[in-house]
This record gives C-alpha cells, structure tokens and sequence, in this order.
C-alpha cells in the first residue's frame, strides 16, 4: 500500500520531528511513504478567516498534488477535516476529499490496526481532542485507543474535548479570550506526564500558554507518541 | 438597544482581566445548563427530534404570510387587538397610544429579549411610565442598570453577593441577607406591583397559527402574573415565532426546556388565546390583550438565501452554555442583546454586518453549538457566511489580507513555499515579536519554537 | 401618523416583504406528527403508559412538588379536613364543587393562605397540571400555597394527548403548573416561592367520577 504523506504548513516547520515519526511509524507497518514536494498549505487560515478566493487557490494546488495518491495522510485532524469536508465546497471534483485521512484514523479505519506495541507501557497522558477531528471528522476512539493499547492510561480529563482558544486567526483577533480559554484547559488538567493531540495549533497553543504560565507538561504531537507506542524508542 | 459590538475586544479583555468573578460566575451557570440539558436528553433520540422540530420551524417560516394571517385572524376573533411593527420605533409608537389612550401609570414586564432588542424600558419611561421587570434575574440587572448577559439567565454573570450589595442598598434588606430573604424582599416588592400595575408586557415564545395561541415558559410565576393581574396585557412576538399547529405545541415546549434548562417543560406554561375577564366569560384576567407583531430586521433575514435559518432560533441559549468562548466573558462582551453564537448569526442578519463586526469573528469555529441546537441551526456555517462577506465587503483588516494573501501566493509556488518555512526559522525572535499578529500572539503565549530543521530538509536527508 | 395607521402599513409591509422572501424558496412540507417509531421509549422517554399517574406523581415530585393520591370522595374529604388545618383562610377556584372545597374563611386571593383549583387535566411525561383560566387565575396564582384536585382518568400519558384534549374548548388561557414557583437567579441558588405558589399540591382522586 502506498501513501502520500501531508506533511501540512505547521507540520513542516514546527513539528518536523513528529512528521518524520508518522513516516518511521507507517513504514514499519509495511506502508510505503511519499512526500509529494510540491505540497504547501491546504487553505485552511485563509477558509476560516473567510478569505474564500485564496482558500480555494490553496485548495486547488493541493487537489493538484495529491490527484494521484490513493491515500493523504496528515498528521493533522483540522487539515484533514478541511481537506475532507471543506474541499468539497471549495472545489468541483475534489477526489482527494475521499482519500484523505487523520493518521490515527488512517490506522484503525483503513489499515484496521487495533494494537501499535507496548512502547507506552505505565506513561501517564492526556489527550486533548482537537475541535475538527473530533466534529467535522468524527474522530474520538480511534487515537485513544491506540494509546492504551500500548499500555498507556489516558487520564480521564473533564475538558478534554473542549476547544483549547486556538481557532486560527481567532488567536490573534481575539487574543485575550482564546489565551482564557486556554487556560481554563490548562487550569483542569489531570496529574499527567505530557498533554496529546493530533492538531499542531491546539499544540502551540496550548504549550506556548503553558510555557509562559510556567507550567512544566510537555505538549506532544500524537505521531511521534504513536511511533514510541510501536518502537518503544522516545 | 444600541449595538456595541465594535469594542468586543476591548470588553472581553476588561472583563477577563478586570472582573474574574464574571468568568466565574458564568463559567459555573453554564456548566449546570449543559450538564442538566446532556442529563435531559439521554434517554432520548435528540436527533430525531431535532430533525423533526427544524422542518417544522421551516415549514412555518417558508409559509410565514399566511400562518401569521391565520394567527391574526384567530386572535382578532377571540377579542384581541393585534398590531403590526416594522421597526423598533413603530413598536414605541403603537405603546405610546396604548399607554396614553388607557392613562398607563405603572408596568409590570416579563422577561422579553425582543424588548431589549427594541430599547422598550427607556421608551416607556420617557413616557412617564414606571416600569417594573418582573423576573428575578431581570429585576436584579434593572436595579444595576445593566443588559442582560445570558438569553435565558440574564444575571447569570452575578454573584450572590452582588445580590446582596444591590439588595442592601436599594431594598434595605441585611448586607448578609439569605438567599431566600432576598427572593422574598423581591417578592414583597414586585407583588405588590403586580397588584397594582395598568400594564402587563410579556414577550412570546411561540406563536400558534391554528389556535392563535402565545405561548410562554418560566418557573417564576412572573410571567403568569404579569399576563393575568393587570388589566391590559401587551404582548411582543417576533414574527419568526410561529408554528403551524396547536399539535406542535406540547414537543416544542418540551425541546426548549430541555435545552435551556433541562427541565421537562418549566414550571409555568401560559398559553394565551384571548382576552379574559368582561369581554369573555371569564372570573378575571386582562380586559384587553395586544400583540403586537414585530419584525425588526426578520423578514430581510428570510430573504437571505442562507443566513436565514438562524430564525429557527427557539432562543434556548443551549449554544451559549456550550460555547467555550461565551463562557470566558459572559454576554456583555458581544455589546449586542443576542450573544454567543447565536448573536453572531443573528445581529449581521437584524442589524446589519457592518453594525455588529466582529460578531461572527467572536469565535473559535470549534462546532460545539451546532451538536447542540434543538432546531438544527448550522451556525458554525452560518457564521461563517458573514465572515465571508465582511470579506467580500472589504470590513476586515489590512494587515490580515496581506498576511493571507502572502500566504496563498507563496503556498501556490511550492519553491518559495520551501524556503520560506525555512527562512521563518532564520528569522531573531524579537523581529518576530513585533510582527502584527505575532505581536498578539506572544503577549501572552510564548513563541512557537522555529529552530531546527524543517520536514523537508529531513525527507532530504532521508529518514530512517 | 395614528398607531392603526402605523400598523396597517406595517402590515402591508411586511407581509409583502415576507411573500417576497419565500417566493424563490422552496417550500418544506410539515413532517406531520413525530413518527410512532420513537414510542416507546419514546421522544421524552416512556412516561408510563401502563401508569400515568405514577408517573404523573415521579414528575412532579422531581420538580419539588407534592402528590397524594385519594382512593374515593369521602377518603378525599377526610384528608382535606386535616390538610386545612394548617390555614387560616382559602381563595378557591370558580368550578370547585363544594365537596372539595375546605371548611375555612374564604378570603381575596391577594390575602388568602390557600389557593383551590381543579385542573382540566394532567400530562405525565411532564408532570404538569392543566389549568384553565376559566375557573378565574387569581386563586391559582397569588396564594403561597396550592391545591390543585385531578381525576386519575384526567391525567394523560403525553402532553400532547393533554393538550389535544382541550384543544376544542380553549379557555382565555390555558396554563401548566408542574412545580412550585422557583428561581436560580440569585447567585445560581435554588429557591422557591419566588412570584408563583412555593407549594403545589396535587391531590389525584382515583375513584369513577360521580
Ligand atoms: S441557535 Fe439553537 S441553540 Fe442557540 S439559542 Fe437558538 S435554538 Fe437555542
């Protein structure tokens, strides 16, 4: 099986390391990886902020790159969800809408991996579910699951499905209410060793509010957990 | 009302910052909506009923005309007067009469956001008329001389101290008055208001075409009060509240206190048909029922091929409770009656987009309002077409066009794309922190780490 | 202008701009009643159709009100004997057949300990009582305290089987008591009794009607 990798815009520069994990992680499971170069940003900053014209430029390069993989995976849940449920408003033939996939559920959905190794065994995480995964995607189960099943306990976390105040540019237009809500996530979080998520803005978010706050959890990118989950290596 | 949405930075960041206890205080009212709604639908197939209650509420909308000729006409024939209001000031002008002709000294008023909407409280007392609001909540923010913060909890942002304090100095009541000694002073008060006011003015949860019936819900007795002791009743219905049949009634009070609430249906439902008292053959109630039937900016709306399904909206506040925006600031941050989510949709389509930026901005996209409303109103899409079009319009800011329209063109030149995500990386930290909406983001979060290499250089290498 | 004239134009207005509005839509058709398929357990959960008036009582109890149940018209009277004693004065309702009304000094709604009503129905699911404005509003509202009489046979499964039953005889207003008067608007703090009864009793009477 082959599949393209969508490395996405946040995912190249600031989570280079993870994206290389998702790249370890499906090649140990006999997937073959591409990286189509040409790939860039999939409009998602510009959709959300209302900027249609420049979302469906973006869009319509990234269709372009991706029109002959059989498989997109993203390490990112919104990317994936705005590939998968906004291509489709953006473009006339979006064939890669179909294709595309959240790693996580890549793994469990398509290649119906219920079990990565026992890499996690006695880690204690947190994951926060990113607002599109969990609502446009539909994804819950599948990440946690993978998880605990390399022996991870995921902390019951009573905000964890809550929105982290990130939201794109709403970050900076309204900069004092999402860093509240960030910290009302903050402020909840359980006894854990790191905080999870599978979406590079909840990530900045949430740590860059942590570190200035002094609050000394690190927040990591589901890939790189689920490559220790399967290599056992950290 | 006048609308101040232009500073909802500037109240969210005061209110954030100034008043904690607001975020408190609101995120815990919220927390009990949305835990006791969750508790309610359990056992239930929310679904089907949503879907249900949404075609229903757009099959009355989309034969509006003749429903609301249907409900007249029921209403005309029971003895009712009813009355027709294009703007806020048709509604004063139709109060003014009545309040004249009739001598109106003293008004008793149950919890009506359309009177807000419309600045009803100011008017009438211009008129010389002393106006008493009736619901608690509603009386307490009158005393302090605030809007409401929450649709259906308008004091939700206030503490039982704030009580206190306001109480102490207005009714006389101990400073560490119980919370029941505060009710009962409220009680004493406004009883004796009710007993004597000309005037009852209640707003209208649903207006029923077949029976021409108002319906109300509470759990005061407020609204009963206030639509039965008095000898004329106003009563101000938004023409989008109409539903087709008697037989849709009973769900639909059951949906909205569900998802306002959680309760079964409130304890108090009014389902007014008529006058009462000597024109019918009644013991009491109202010598002369008005409805006044306002439009204000809905029937633009409904001409709005997309946006006009935010007048679905049964104004159960569920999208406020869920809203992780809302709950930071509380409704006064939205400088509009309408807050939250649902204020974002409906304040473009009554007032205008211009009037109320940055409204359909004041959120995160995060989706959790439409898991939650009971009529299917697709408001995270919804605000998202005024975002739109305040695009289109060219409202938005300069900086954020340049910033995405450098982005697309560097996203669609792949090359240039490459270098730059590395080139960012090159780039001194204090530069970045004095770029516009870098700016925003350090002043309270740190900087995204950028050194390193980026994923591309790591594919090049290869990775093992 | 004069208020008429303002509202005649109004009308116009916006009747017009409303037809004008839904010409280029298409119409949605009424979905009709909700479909059988969510009963049982149905949209608000089975309300107990095998006992309505258990679960009448389940319901109203939850909302803090009060339910006894009264096996025949002298069991009734014998409770309401004792239930007045702890009032000094009665507003009761146009309707209440004297049977049923307590031996006590009537007085002005406004002044009265106890109010008596009979409802027109009930509905289980909700646990609400039917009331109509008939039988005069005052009595049912500005006392602290109220006794509402019910027929077992009155009380319906649905609200909307309550509903539908009064639905050839509307009074002025139709009104649903399902608990006491409440208020959390003080700083999120239950309380009772705020404007409405702080008591509601609702005494269900099991035997045939006479
Ligand atoms: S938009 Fe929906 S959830 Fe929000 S108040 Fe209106 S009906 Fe309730």
């Amino acid at each position: 099986m082959r599949v393209s990798l969508f490395v996405t815009c946040l995912g190249d520069r600031f989570f280079a390391d993870a994206a290389a994990d998702a790249v370890r992680l499906l090649r140990s499971l006999d997937v073959d990886v591409d990286f189509p170069k040409n790939q860039t940003c999939c409009g998602q900053p510009a959709w959300n902020a209302g900027h249609i014209p420049q979302a469906r430029e973006m869009a319509a390069h990234t269709a372009a790159v991706f029109a002959d993989s059989d498989y997109v995976v993203l390490p990112s849940g919104s990317c994936a969800a705005m590939l998968r449920c906004t291509y489709p408003r953006l473009l006339e033939a979006p064939v890669v809408a179909e294709r595309s996939y959240e790693l996580a559920e890549f793994l469990v959905d398509v290649l119906e991996i219920t079990e990565l190794g026992s890499g996690l065994e006695g880690r204690r995480l947190a994951y926060h579910h990113g607002c599109h995964a969990l609502r446009e995607l539909e994804v819950e189960e599948q990440p946690v699951r993978l998880l605990e099943s390399a022996g991870a306990k995921i902390v019951p976390w009573e905000m964890d499905q809550e929105c982290c105040g990130f939201g794109g540019l709403f970050a900076v237009k309204a900069p004092e209410v999402s860093i509240a809500m960030a910290d009302r996530k903050l402020d909840t979080l359980p006894d854990v060793e790191t905080v999870v998520s599978a979406d590079g803005g909840c990530l900045l978010q949430l740590e860059g509010r942590a570190r200035r706050r002094g609050v000394p959890i690190p927040f990591r990118p589901l890939a790189s957990l689920l490559w220790e989950a399967r290599s056992g290596r950290a | 009302m006048d609308v101040h949405s232009r500073d909802y930075r500037a109240r969210a960041r005061q209110i954030i910052e100034e008043t904690p206890e607001v975020r408190e205080a609101v995120n815990a009212a919220t927390q009990t909506f949305v835990d006791n709604r969750q508790k309610a639908f359990a056992d239930l197939d929310g679904t089907a009923l949503s879907r249900w209650a949404e075609r229903v509420k757009s099959h009355a909308l989309s034969h509006l005309a003749d429903y609301l000729e249907e409900a007249e006409a029921r209403l005309v024939e029971r003895g009712a007067h009813v009355h027709w209001a294009e703007t806020a000031s048709d509604v004063h002008q139709i109060f003014e009469c009545i309040v004249r002709e009739q001598g109106v000294k003293k008004a008793v008023k149950a919890k009506s956001m359309l009177s807000e909407e419309i600045g009803l409280n100011p008017f009438l007392e211009s008129c010389g008329v002393e106006v008493f609001e009736t619901d608690l909540g509603e009386y307490i923010i009158q005393l302090l001389g605030e809007p409401p913060s929450h649709i259906v909890g308008p004091s939700i942002h206030k503490s039982l101290d704030d009580t206190r304090v306001i109480f102490h100095e207005r009714l006389g009541t101990p400073r560490d008055a119980s919370p029941e000694r505060l009710a009962e002073a409220a009680r004493d008060l406004l009883r004796d208001a009710f007993l004597t006011a000309d005037l009852g003015i209640s707003g209208g949860n649903f207006l029923v075409a077949e029976t021409g019936s108002i319906a109300l819900i509470e759990n005061e007795g407020n609204i009963r009060l206030s639509t039965s002791v008095p000898r004329i009743h106003i009563a101000l219905v938004g023409i989008e509240k109409v539903l087709p049949k008697w037989a849709d009634l009973p769900t639909f009070l059951q949906v909205t206190a569900k998802s306002a609430t959680g309760q079964p249906v409130g304890c108090f439902v009014s389902m007014i048909q008529g006058p009462g008292g000597s024109p019918g053959d009644e013991p009491d109630g109202p010598e002369e029922l008005h409805v006044v039937l306002v439009d204000n900016g809905r029937s633009r709306l409904l001409a709005d091929p997309e946006a006009w399904e935010a007048l679905r909206c049964v104004r159960c506040g569920a999208c406020l409770n869920i809203c992780p925006v809302y709950r930071q600031t509380g409704g006064h941050a939205y400088g509009y009656v309408y807050s939250g989510p649902i204020g974002g949709i409906l304040g473009p389509g009554l007032v205008g987009l211009e009037e109320t930026l940055p409204l359909p901005f004041a959120s995160s996209a995060c989706g959790a309002c439409a898991d939650v409303c009971p009529v299917r109103i697709p408001i995270p899409d919804l605000l998202h077409v005024w975002r739109q079009r305040a695009v289109e319009r060219g409202l938005t800011s300069d900086v954020e066009r340049s910033v995405l329209g450098l982005l697309t063109s560097t996203a669609t030149r792949p090359r240039l794309f490459g270098w730059a995500e590395k080139a960012a990386g090159l780039l001194p930290a204090p530069v970045l922190r004095h770029l516009p909406m870098l700016r925003e983001w350090s002043a309270g979060r740190e900087p995204p780490r950028l050194e390193g290499p980026t994923f591309r250089e790591l594919w090049d290498e290869g990775i093992e | 202008m004069s208020d008429e004239r303002v509202s005649k134009r109004a009308r116009a207005r916006i009747l017009g701009r409303v037809r004008e509005a839904n010409q280029e839509r298409e119409p949605v058709e009424h979905p009709g009643t909700l479909p059988d398929a969510l009963e049982p357990p149905g949209p608000f959960g089975d309300a107990g159709r095998s006992d309505p008036v258990g679960a009448f009582e389940d319901r109203l109890r939850a909302a803090g009100g009060e339910v006894v149940r009264l096996a025949d018209e002298a069991a009734a009277r014998k409770w309401l004997e004792e239930f007045a004693r702890e009032f000094e004065s009665v507003s009761v309702g146009v309707g209440v057949p004297d049977t049923l009304q307590p031996a006590l000094p009537k007085a002005q709604p406004s002044e009265a300990a106890l109010g008596v009503s009979v409802a027109v129905g009930a509905s289980a699911q909700t646990g609400s009582l039917v009331l109509s404005s008939k039988e005069g509003r005052r009595s049912q509202l500005l006392p602290p305290v109220h006794l509402i009489w019910v027929r077992a046979g009155d009380v319906h499964t649905t609200l909307g089987d309550a509903l539908q039953a009064c639905r050839e005889d509307l009074p002025a207003t139709l009104a649903l008591h399902s608990g006491p008067s409440k208020s959390a608007d003080i700083g999120q703090i239950l309380v009772t009794g705020v404007h409405g009864p702080g008591r509601i009793i609702a005494a269900v009477l099991l035997g045939p009607r006479p």
